[in-house]
């Protein structure tokens, strides 16, 4: 990146990596973040963190990390390590290898999901419904131009297809409301690629599909990650920690779970606050559920909540 | 526009949920009403968020805790959660998107299925500046508003058209059918009466309601 000043002593301005379309300047929160020196993991100390054949001493790096987070013009190179894509103790040339076997795996993914639904890959998108719940193509003349170049031939009677397809249109709907601050997801095909990713995870995890908050929990990595396809492994292991949160059967929401043992926590540590929000009839404790289930995204800018999410991974 | 209000000095207090397809603008009306603001770069709704403001009706103030829920069909898992206690909705759907209106009916009937016969429905047409889009005429919402017996209106939370009127009509009505019922049970002016059957008004209410709907011939 060009134009960033290296402050030896903090007061980088981290915004350049992740800019903020200057329209929305004023609707989102304040980053606190600030790149540390001899705190914050920086690209020397991480470069030099690795042995000559790529062993990474992770309990140093992971020291640094907790300490004062990790420098934005590393992130993504570490978080694959954080959320568990690669064994530190591997090679260069191990980690090379499992990520053509990755990269070509997803390729298959998207493949797959090309042959039923074209517009996947194409770094265009569906907002709106492509089929009916009982499997019937949509053909709608009103379709604006993000929603061209698909087509369905026939009655899909295929289950998993069917379930799969329905949820695309949700994933348009949230990809376009996704981090639009960011001058990042100004481009089309940076929102393309997000829906990509999460169309092609649905296909995947099938259990569990698209739930909405994923697009915020997906999000950075296609930001971190340069390439697609790795921005996909890395929330595919994120998921697996997240997953069960967006589990849902009837009458309950998997991150449900999660709400009670707050409220155990909160009635164990400070009764006479639970004991308020239960006056209040906020004993559900519902007032959480967006926190826990998209990881405080939402309460604090972009780059706190990298860092938050860094630190917890860590 | 009605004075905002310190928090605590409220005579009743109202559980109103807004319910309807996703993106049809739910949080921005709630964000319009509560704050007037509104934005084009809103994010979707995870689970469910609040809001409150009170507002004067008659001679009370009347404090609306506004449950704002997430469009999508996966999140009716919570649905019993959402319902529980509320007295008003809004059923929201996109006046530029059709499917969204065809799925009023199921969202009417969730609602009816988890909540007191009571409970003041107003069905709301969002994105009615949207004129040229327009993909469901006034005339068959407000027909289905009839034959459902709830209440209508058209709205645009970014021209921040009737949303004052469409929550005001929606708290007065609450506030209607709890007063006919609340000389009975005096002190705890947060209390609807469970069990008892209360008329919330007929075809002559909806007939009432503004005619300013995008799609007007």
């Amino acid at each position: 990146m060009s134009g960033i000043l290296f402050h030896k002593y903090g007061g980088e301005d981290l915004d350049s990596y992740y800019p903020i379309r200057p329209e929305c300047q004023a609707d989102v929160p304040k980053v606190r973040f600030k790149a540390r020196a001899g705190k914050t993991l920086s690209a020397r100390r991480w470069h030099a963190a690795f042995s000559e054949d790529g062993h990474l001493d992770i309990a140093k790096v992971l020291r640094r990390i907790q300490r004062g987070g990790i420098h934005p013009s590393i992130k993504g190179l570490v978080w694959e390590f954080l959320l568990g894509c690669y064994d530190p103790n591997s090679t260069f040339e191990e980690r090379n290898q499992i990520r053509q076997q990755r990269r070509q795996q997803y390729a298959a993914w998207k493949t797959e999901c090309q042959n039923i639904v074209p517009i996947i890959g194409s770094g265009k998108f569906i907002t709106a419904a492509i089929v009916t719940d009982d499997g019937q193509s949509l053909q709608d003349s009103n379709r604006d131009s993000l929603d061209q170049g698909w087509h369905v031939d026939g009655a899909i009677s295929d289950k998993k297809v069917l379930q799969w397809m329905l949820g695309l249109h949700q994933i348009g709907l949230d990809v376009v409301r996704t981090d639009r601050s960011l001058v990042f997801y100004e481009s089309e095909t940076n929102q393309a690629k997000l829906w990509d990713v999460l169309a092609i995870y649905s296909w995947v995890d099938n259990d569990i599909g698209y739930v909405q908050g994923m697009n915020d929990i997906c999000s950075p990595m296609i930001v971190l990650l340069e390439n697609e396809a790795d921005a996909f492994w890395c929330f595919e292991h994120t998921m697996r920690r997240l997953r069960e949160n967006f589990r849902t059967n009837t009458g309950m929401i998997g991150v449900q779970s999660q709400l009670s043992t707050l409220s155990q926590i909160i009635r164990t540590i400070d009764p006479k606050l639970h004991q308020h929000l239960e006056d209040l009839d906020g004993g559900e404790y519902l007032f959480a559920f967006r926190m826990l289930m998209v990881l405080f995204r939402r309460e604090f800018s972009f780059v706190d909540a990298l860092y938050l999410w860094e630190i917890g991974f860590s | 526009m009605a004075a905002y209000r310190a928090d605590e000095d409220y005579d009743y207090l109202y559980k109103v949920v807004l319910i309807g397809d996703s993106g049809v603008g739910k949080s921005n009306l709630l964000s319009r009403f509560t704050r007037n603001e509104f934005s084009l770069e809103s994010k979707s709704t995870i689970g469910v968020e609040f809001a409150t403001r009170s507002i004067r009706v008659e001679d009370k103030i009347v404090k609306a805790q506004i449950w704002d829920t997430a469009g999508q069909e996966r999140y009716r898992a919570i649905t019993s959660a959402y319902y529980r206690g509320a007295v008003g909705a809004l059923l929201v759907y996109d006046v530029t998107r059709h499917v969204t209106f065809e799925n009023v009916e199921r969202w009417l009937k969730e609602l009816r299925g988890h909540t007191d016969s009571n409970i003041v429905i107003m069905l709301v047409g969002n994105k009615a500046d949207l004129r040229h889009l327009c993909a469901v005429s006034t005339e068959d919402a407000k027909a289905f508003a009839e034959r459902e017996n709830t209440f209508f209106m058209e709205t645009s939370a970014l021209e921040s058209m009737n949303v004052e009127n469409a929550f005001t009509e929606v708290l007065t009505q609450i506030y209607h059918v709890v007063s006919r019922k609340a000389l009975d049970i005096g002190g705890d002016p947060a209390a609807l009466p469970k069990g008892q059957t209360i008329n919330v008004g007929g075809k002559d209410d909806v007939s009432a309601v503004k005619k300013v709907g995008c799609c007007n011939a």
